[in-house]
């Protein structure tokens, strides 16, 4: 499944993905070259093209290995020291393998004043989960997030690259049930 | 006011200093030392990060980091007003929040930058009542470990590694409160200059583990010494305790070293002196070496030498400038010309960011001045004739055959170890080894520089000039006497060419180019 | 809720003009619409006069800092000797702001344009749009609209056969509210941890790759085309003298109809939350609203008769900032919510400075303890000695920011506090 992509947007492609597509070797099949190349065209240095590197690593892998870690600073000349204190700043890159969907739920201040905590644990409560640990079955990791930015529409979730609004305790099961419909 | 300079008030001193310069070293030259952390005069990137060096400049309504402030003509600086005392107050708060008061056990304790400035800020007592983070401890290097809870995250580590050893293996993981220097998981940092790490460090965050518990701060004395692991020639200071060395530092030398030395140099005064030491002179009678005083074995050398018969004389570039040349005095009285020295060699190491400091080649600090007193450097130990005089001087002949020199007809040996080629000698003089006494070197460059004496010897060993000295006028009584490293230093530069004018006192500790090496090109 | 409302009050003309249709996102209706006109024009002017226009509209940058766009672009150099690059800053953050991911949803193409315009007034030649990473649905609706623009020849080499070369890259961050701070951003794009750097230097001397550059916000980017076609005049008829213009207004928390809001700059806080969002569910009172996102200092409900300007809510004791409100009824745990906000920060603190590293976590750490019954009187002359100590000495804003949710709490709800720490000193 890989679609042509416009150099102008290949540092932006959505890597908190369901559909994970494994890869052993990030930057020696066609992808993964492709990729690689047309980000570091975009910047006058190529140390630029870490996040989306990074990002392409999560995309492919669900997560970010410190081997990963390693063919990303290869393929760049940058240390593999260095990309782990970049990867480590930002909380979007996995540390660890996580769930199929990744269930982030907003519990800053404005959808914290709308329940957002009630809907954080009614979430854990339905994959019958404990705060950022996967489901037995692999399907679920549920987390509290900071402002996602859609604060008017409370309380709001992430799952991996979709936004649910104004989720209750009640619609979760709702949310849930979308994710299954999508195909397993 | 020219274009070179500037002319700024910092806490009432006016001061001149040259454009460009940041407040705070034109508040050093005034007299005001700002307390910092990040800043190091040493490391080039300034990330103001650390915010202990904010002072009050009139006219900014906020205070400003002095490190990265450059000085403007007309500047009013207060350094210790009270905003700017308020401030740093509440860095040291904030830093001894989650700070373990690990003091009692910490190797910095007495040399530690946070204590010096609890103390000077006042900030001595904590509101803080909630349970503090702890992180743990960490093998970051073969031989340095990390208490990430003492760090303050003052990236100096970091970024001597990048700036300086060009290597950047050493970073800051996590974000936050939560964050802590790491290595790539795995991957030990093993950089040849990584030592510098704890140096830098101003608290006890990074240690060297064959330092950890050792010494305290106030139980050791310091001599300023030189490196004798390679010809770099590297200032230190060499911190002592019982008369055993515990740490070697690198001591400031803008033109040779900077602020910097090699870990080789560092375990290298530690390691040198091992072994078993001879510290007493002896004589053969028949088989066995006798151990005697120094009167006799003067008496017995003096006797029993071929003067003027000449022979062969294997020196040492570890032996001290003035060692050497004394050498030369006893090898002429002995009409033994020239003499050899072996090198050893090891592979040459460099810094990116400061290419004047290089772990050098030559792994010894003083071929330059065996060369400036007629010695050369030679591949293997030469044949001994049957009957012929040998003297050996430093070097241990550890790998030569058992009974090298038993074929000379006359054998001394003047040495800090006794190593079985060393046994075939008919007199051996022990002598003082690195860091015993006083002397200088001369570096790859050129350089003259002094060294002092940090340790006893043991026994009644003595420095190589000193008994030298002593064995010459027990021939010459005329000879006037050499009592200490100044009159030794002054003689030698008064009889040798190359060193005309210099002096002991004179040299001080920044040393002095050798004259041939002022006209020579390249290093 | 029924989403996006509309009000006698709004203004749609300029940014929402077309939030909530789905066919503006596509170029040929863009240009139906009279989209990339401002670009045609633009390409025929010259860097001086564009930043003239713009400065004479008295356009502020709306990502909470409200400096003066005209007068930020006039900093870069007027001859470049290099690349200039401009960064739209769509990092969108700060707790309560929504305001940014309307404008790239519904009209990415009207963002676009005014990122090439500014980045001719700039002599800029490569423009990258930095997204949160979170904002994936948003951003592939940029990413569409991108490659339209490209496709189109207002994106490239020889825009509209000016001669003027111009490229535009999206690129995502991954999850840092600090890569929103105009250096944060910066040393993010470049490869790096989303760190603050010290000014000097400044972006317009030396920012991404050492080069000269601007950061504006998407909002501000977004009104630059019909400023350009309408003209600073026109831009003017709404709006104060130095709050011109209008704004969107993105209201969350305890309200009726929360939402974005393009509204003129002005118009009364208490008319925006009871008018346009038609106030407190259930009628319930109000007990407190944070004004501009959460790093303003928070209001009670007799001080909302305050103009919704930059000038107007600085009087009141707050600020503009991302005209974010976040409403509190009257059963609204203050500590409780003022906890959580300084839980944010702590979270995003970057870890550079030690105040802000350690000071976001320990103010969470003594409101956390006083919300669960542990709390002392001390405490409140703790927090605030806390908000002497967090501002004003650090490398960016960020401890600074907490502050002023902070002390306005403990001002105007100190009784909040007493209450929940039961006179124990």
């Amino acid at each position: 499944m890989t679609k042509k992509i416009h150099p102008a947007v290949v540092s932006a492609q959505p890597f908190q993905v369901a559909n994970l597509r494994p890869i052993d070797r990030l930057f020696e099949d066609e992808e993964g070259k492709d990729r690689l190349e047309k980000a570091v065209s975009r910047y006058p240095d190529k140390r630029a093209a870490l996040l989306p590197m990074l990002a392409y690593a999560q995309e492919r892998n669900g997560w970010v290995s410190p081997d990963s870690m390693e063919q990303v600073a290869e393929a760049l000349e940058l240390t593999p020291a260095f990309v782990r204190s970049v990867a480590t700043f930002y909380t979007m890159y996995n540390k660890h393998p996580t769930g199929r969907h990744m269930i982030q739920v907003c519990t800053c201040v404005a959808c914290h004043l709308c329940g957002g905590d009630d809907v954080f644990q009614a979430f854990l409560q339905a994959t019958g989960t404990r705060a950022g640990e996967t489901s037995d079955d692999g399907r679920y990791m549920v987390m509290e997030a900071e402002c996602l930015g859609a604060c008017g529409f409370a309380t709001a979730v992430q799952i991996n690259d979709q936004y649910f609004e104004n989720v209750t305790p009640e619609t979760v099961g709702d949310v849930l049930a979308s994710l299954e419909e999508e195909g397993e | 006011m020219s274009d070179q300079t500037v002319t700024l008030t910092i806490d009432g001193v006016e001061v001149t200093v040259p454009t460009g310069t940041p407040v705070i070293q034109a508040a050093e030259r005034a007299g005001s030392v700002v307390p910092h952390y990040c800043y190091h005069p040493g490391i080039p990137s300034r990330p103001a990060q650390c915010r202990m060096c904010l002072v009050e400049i009139e006219g900014q309504p906020k205070l400003q980091p002095s490190c990265v402030m450059v000085a403007q003509d007309g500047m009013i600086v207060h350094t210790q007003s009270e905003q700017a005392l308020d401030a740093r107050r509440s860095v040291i708060e904030f830093l001894l929040l989650n700070h373990p008061l690990d003091c009692p056990i910490c190797d910095a304790a007495g040399q530690c930058m946070l204590q010096d400035y609890a103390y000077e800020t006042g900030q001595l007592s904590s509101r803080y009542a909630e349970p503090k983070l702890v992180l743990g401890r960490d093998r970051i290097a073969d031989d340095i470990l990390y208490f990430a809870d003492r760090c303050i995250i003052c990236t100096r580590c970091v970024r001597f590694m990048e700036d300086i050893a060009g290597d950047n293996s050493l970073v800051v993981a996590q974000r936050g409160h939560k964050a802590y220097i790491d290595t790539f998981p795995g991957k030990e940092l093993d950089h040849a200059f990584r030592g510098n790490i704890v140096d830098v460090c101003p608290v006890g965050a990074l240690v060297h583990e064959d330092f950890v518990f050792k010494a305290r701060a106030w139980d050791m004395d310091t001599a300023p010494g030189i490196c004798s692991g390679c010809s770099q020639g590297c200032n230190i200071d060499v911190n002592v305790k019982e008369n055993q060395v515990v740490r070697v530092k690198p001591r400031f030398n803008a033109d040779v070293n900077g602020y910097w030395m090699c870990d080789e140099g560092r375990r290298h005064l530690v390691m040198v002196n091992r072994g078993l030491r001879l510290d007493v002179p002896m004589i053969r009678r028949g088989d066995d070496l006798e151990a005697v005083t120094w009167s006799e074995a003067m008496e017995w050398i003096a006797t029993a030498a071929p003067w003027g018969g000449g022979g062969t004389a294997i020196v040492d570039p570890r032996l001290s400038n003035e060692t050497l040349f004394a050498l030369r005095g006893l090898l002429d009285a002995m009409g033994i010309a020239g003499g050899g020295y072996r090198m050893p060699r090891g592979e040459e190491v460099s810094l990116a960011g400061l290419p004047m400091l290089k772990l050098r080649e030559e792994r010894a600090p003083n071929g330059a001045g065996a060369e400036l007193f007629g010695f050369s450097e030679i591949e293997e130990l030469p044949d001994i004739e049957s009957g012929q005089a040998l003297v050996v001087a430093g070097d241990r002949l550890l790998d030569a055959a058992p009974h090298y020199g038993t074929q000379a007809g006359f054998y001394v040996y003047l040495g800090t170890h006794l190593t079985d080629a060393a046994r075939c000698a008919s007199a051996i003089l022990p002598l003082a080894g690195a860091g015993e006494s006083d002397g200088s070197f001369v570096n790859f460059d050129g350089l003259v520089q002094r060294f002092h004496q940090a340790m006893q010897p043991p026994g009644v060993s003595r420095p190589g000039w000193m008994a030298i000295n002593r064995l010459l006028r027990q021939v010459d009584a005329d000879r006037p006497p050499v009592r200490d490293v100044v009159a030794a230093f002054d003689a030698m530069a008064a009889g040798t060419p190359d060193l005309k004018g210099m002096t002991w006192r004179g040299l001080g500790l920044k040393g002095a180019p050798v004259r041939a090496a002022r006209t020579a090109t390249g290093a | 809720m029924g989403y996006p409302h509309s009000h006698e009050l709004e203004v749609g003309t300029i940014l929402s003009r077309h939030f909530g249709d789905e066919s503006a996102r596509r170029l040929e209706t863009w240009q139906e619409y009279g989209g990339y006109e401002a670009l045609r024009a633009a390409v025929k002017m010259d860097a001086t006069e564009i930043t003239g226009i713009v400065k004479d509209s008295g356009l502020r940058g709306r990502g909470g800092a409200g400096f003066p766009t005209g007068l930020k672009w006039s900093f870069m150099p007027q001859e470049p000797n290099g690349p200039h690059y401009l960064c739209c800053n769509a990092d969108e953050s700060e707790p309560g702001a929504f305001k940014d991911r309307e404008i790239l949803r519904w009209v990415p193409h009207l963002l676009i344009e005014g990122c090439l315009i500014a980045a001719r007034a700039i002599r800029a030649e490569h423009v990258y749009i930095y997204v949160r990473g979170e904002y994936f649905p948003y951003t592939r609706i940029l990413n569409d609209a991108v490659v339209e623009a490209y496709e189109a020849g207002y994106i490239g080499a020889d825009i509209l056969g000016s001669g003027w070369d111009c490229e535009l890259t999206v690129h995502i961050g991954a999850g840092a509210y600090i890569a929103g701070e105009e250096t944060g951003l910066m040393s993010s794009l470049v490869g790096g941890r989303a760190e603050p750097r010290v000014k000097p230097p400044f972006p317009a001397q030396s920012g991404v790759f050492g080069r000269p550059t601007t950061v504006n916000n998407v909002e501000t980017l977004a009104a630059v085309p019909m400023i350009l076609t309408e003209g600073a005049e026109w831009y003017r008829q709404w709006g104060t003298e130095r709050s011109p213009g209008t704004k969107l207004w993105c209201c969350s928390g305890h309200l009726e109809r929360p939402g974005t809001y393009e509204l003129p700059l002005g118009v009364p806080l208490r008319d925006i939350i009871y008018d346009v969002c038609g106030g407190i569910p259930g009628g319930r009172k109000l007990k407190a609203v944070i004004p501009g996102g959460s790093s303003t200092a928070l209001l009670t409900a007799d001080e909302l008769d305050c103009a919704s300007t930059y000038e107007g809510m600085q009087e009141a004791g707050s600020s503009l900032g991302t005209a974010s409100p976040i409403v509190m009824d009257e059963d609204t745990n203050i500590v409780r919510a003022i906890r959580r906000t300084a839980e944010f920060y702590a979270h995003e603190s970057c870890g550079q400075c030690i105040q802000c590293r350690e000071g976001t976590a320990w103010v969470a750490k003594i409101l956390h303890r006083i919300e669960t019954g542990g709390g002392r009187l001390a405490d409140i002359d703790t927090l605030y000695d806390l908000c002497e100590q967090l501002t004003g000495r650090t490398i960016c804003v960020l401890a600074d920011s907490v502050v002023f949710p902070l002390r306005s709490s403990l001002d105007k709800f100190r009784a909040d506090y007493e209450a929940l720490i039961g006179g124990r000193p």
